[in-house]
């Protein structure tokens, strides 16, 4: 012991997947804090998943419901979530019913029933729920910002963790004494947003705690609550330092084109038209990577992961059989209600789970419409985000973008998103000699060399394939509708932009 | 219609074990609130009624964490379907704070006998247990009872599982 010892604040898990990160690592032991809601928002749920998670039978958890739903009602339904172990009940968590004392006596009696029960199970978490049923009187306010006063220093004393289960509507939060004495205030909330609901989690405050700020997406499935938080999780993971290796496509051409391939931790956009192989360049990309032993994950949106698989293979490249080795995750994310985040997470943990090097997200396009309508405002924001986190620990991304074909302007995407990449491939469409071709024009590469050349693709059965030399004859070749020139003189060699000034 | 089987196994075996205690045992501090009721005959006391011991135990354990108004309303139920079987419960009643009143007027003597559960009794017992079972769920309804009985071993299997209802 010495006089620069500062206490110590143990963390325990919340229980609920993603808020031990958003809390800053957990949730500070002996804490009094208050969940508050409108009903409906998983308020219960949540202290739940607490009180499952924490519960021992030497240190158990007491839950004591008041006025509003019966345990009875509340178990039967609460054990339908997959934390749910009855076994727990009644040694390591026990229900205490306090509403014969609510309906029958005042606030006092209720703290002296709560005290008298805590003594005797020497608890580790206790849950009120809710506490806002015990107030009968409009003018009971004063008391029973009071009695929670009385309570939180009670429970502190006895080293509980503790959890006030409240309905109070968002105009509420503002300038409530009773949230003064909480350590912790967690917000939920659920809003309609045109045909589908949006479940967003705040950590109001919470003391002692780096939480994380903000608005984070959660949402209630059979495994109870499961919060997304926007910083991915990855908040905690040291940034890897830049990269100089090249990753290449498999396509030497290609390779040359991007001054030696992919710069590692890139996030590259490849955007054209419909039909103009966005998608056979990305699963040549991922092929080649799983070739150089690099793990990778692609998330599909407009087909499944076997039509996928299927059509890479008549391109002559095999999607099966990394896919059983564990080298390939092929993700299909296509319910329309997804919230951006958690359509991240499942991303993000495959990418963890596989330790995947390329990611290819085919495409934006179908990305975004596979989100709930009220979270397609945010798919820019959440996109940059993520792209940022997973390029930061060396993972290179590869996106698709379709974008309308005009003859009067060059797009490189409709999502003004080309800020989020570092990397800009473009595929289009030409008329030539009579032909509907396609060429391929590397836009910008961040930091790096690149051939400023405009070259003549095919789709075969090898996938791309570059034709010849840059094509020299034609003016106009962006526009769709080049004219033929006079023969230039110039080399065909290629010719590279050195991309100075746009380093990272 | 009675209750399944599984429940009147399950309703036999705490009576059958409500009655070996009553026999052997002094009152219990937890049963005490039974030495209020009138005798259920003027030979047996309420505490010695294997029935009213299961009951009050059911009571406590469910009281303390459901609530009196959450346990007086599955009461009244269990007792409304019990009295359809065992007619001999017509003038039970089930109080305001959940407490089983009037059983001594409807089971006949050899009911009330310390070593031998009447039908209205285990019909009662057996009907609450569905209940619980119903909304419970077998797993909590087993935990809750060993929580009320920790000296009886109560076998998942034979308890609520063993007999196919």
């Amino acid at each position: 012991m010495s006089t620069q010892d500062k206490v110590k604040i143990n963390k325990l898990p919340t229980g609920v997947p993603g808020l031990d990160e958003i809390v800053g690592g957990g949730l500070p032991e002996f804490s009094f804090n208050i969940i508050a809601g409108a009903p409906g928002s998983g308020k219960t749920t949540l202290a739940h998943q607490f009180v499952f998670a924490n519960a021992t039978p030497e240190r158990p958890a007491l839950y004591f419901t008041v006025l509003g739903e019966s345990a009875i009602k509340m178990l039967r339904y609460q054990q339908q979530y997959t934390f749910f172990d009855p076994a727990m009940l009644p040694g390591a968590i026990r229900f205490i019913n306090l509403s014969q004392v609510v309906l029958e006596k005042d606030l006092g009696a209720v703290l002296e029933q709560i005290v008298k029960e805590v003594e005797k199970a020497n608890p580790a978490v206790v849950v009120v729920d809710s506490f806002r049923t015990m107030v009968r009187k409009p003018e009971s306010d004063l008391d029973l910002q009071s009695f929670i006063q009385r309570l939180a220093l009670f429970l502190a004393s006895w080293q509980a963790t503790t959890f006030l289960i409240g309905e109070y509507a968002e105009d509420e939060l503002r300038d409530n004494p009773i949230f003064t004495v909480a350590d912790g205030l967690f917000w939920l909330r659920q809003t309609p947003e045109r045909n589908s609901v949006v479940r967003k989690l705040q950590i109001v405050k919470l003391r002692g705690q780096d939480s994380v700020p903000g608005l984070h997406t959660f949402r209630i499935t059979k495994a109870g609550v499961q919060a997304f938080s926007r910083t991915f999780g990855l908040i905690s993971h040291a940034k890897n330092p830049p990269s100089h290796r090249r990753l290449s496509f498999g396509i030497a051409e290609l390779d040359k084109m991007l001054g030696g391939g992919v710069r590692e931790g890139d996030s590259v956009l490849v955007a054209g038209s419909s039909g103009t192989g966005k998608s056979v360049l990305a699963t040549q990309f991922i092929a080649e990577g799983i070739r150089q032993g690099e793990p990778g994950i692609v998330a599909v949106f407009e087909e499944r992961p076997q039509a996928y698989a299927e059509r890479a293979a008549s391109l002559g490249l095999d999607l099966e059989t990394p896919q059983k080795e564990g080298k390939l995750t092929i993700l299909y994310l296509r319910p329309l209600d997804l919230s951006v985040d958690e359509t991240m997470h499942s991303i993000l943990d495959a990418v963890q789970k596989i330790g995947a090097k390329r990611l290819v997200i085919d495409s934006l396009a179908g990305f975004e419409m596979a989100l709930s309508p009220g979270f397609r405002a945010d798919f820019r924001e959440s996109l940059y985000r993520m792209i940022f986190a997973l390029t930061g620990i060396g993972v290179t991304i590869l996106s698709t973008v379709e974008v309308d074909e005009s003859f009067t302007e060059f797009p490189f995407s409709t999502y003004s998103i080309s800020f989020l990449t570092d990397d800009i491939i473009r595929l289009r469409y030409v008329s030539i000699d009579g032909q509907l071709r396609k060429i391929m024009v590397v836009i910008k590469m961040r930091g790096g060399n690149h051939a400023k050349d405009i070259r003549e693709y095919e789709i075969t059965s090898q996938g791309v394939v570059i034709l010849g030399k840059r094509l020299t004859n034609y003016q106009g070749l962006i526009s769709g509708i080049p004219v033929q020139s006079p023969p230039s003189g110039s080399t065909q060699e290629p010719s590279f932009d050195t991309g100075i000034g746009r380093s990272k | 219609m009675t209750a399944v089987p599984a429940m009147r196994d399950l309703a036999q075996r705490l009576l059958a074990y409500e009655a070996g205690t009553a026999r052997t045992s002094e009152p219990s501090e937890s049963l005490e609130s039974l030495e209020s009721l009138e005798p259920a005959t003027p030979r047996v006391p309420a505490l010695r009624v294997p029935a009213l011991r299961v009951y009050e135990k059911l009571r406590q354990s469910l009281t303390a964490f459901a609530g009196e108004a959450a346990f007086e309303s599955l009461a009244f139920r269990a007792l409304t379907q019990a009295k359809s079987e065992a007619p001999s419960l017509w003038a039970a009643h089930v109080a305001a704070d959940g407490s089983l009143q009037g059983l001594s007027k409807t089971e006949s003597q050899s009911d009330m006998d310390m070593t031998h559960a009447g039908d209205g009794g285990i019909a009662l017992i057996a009907r609450l247990l569905s209940l619980l079972r119903v909304f419970l769920g077998e797993a909590l309804t087993l935990s809750l009872l060993r929580n009320a009985w920790p000296d009886e071993a109560f076998d998942d299997r034979n308890a609520a599982h063993g007999r196919n209802t």
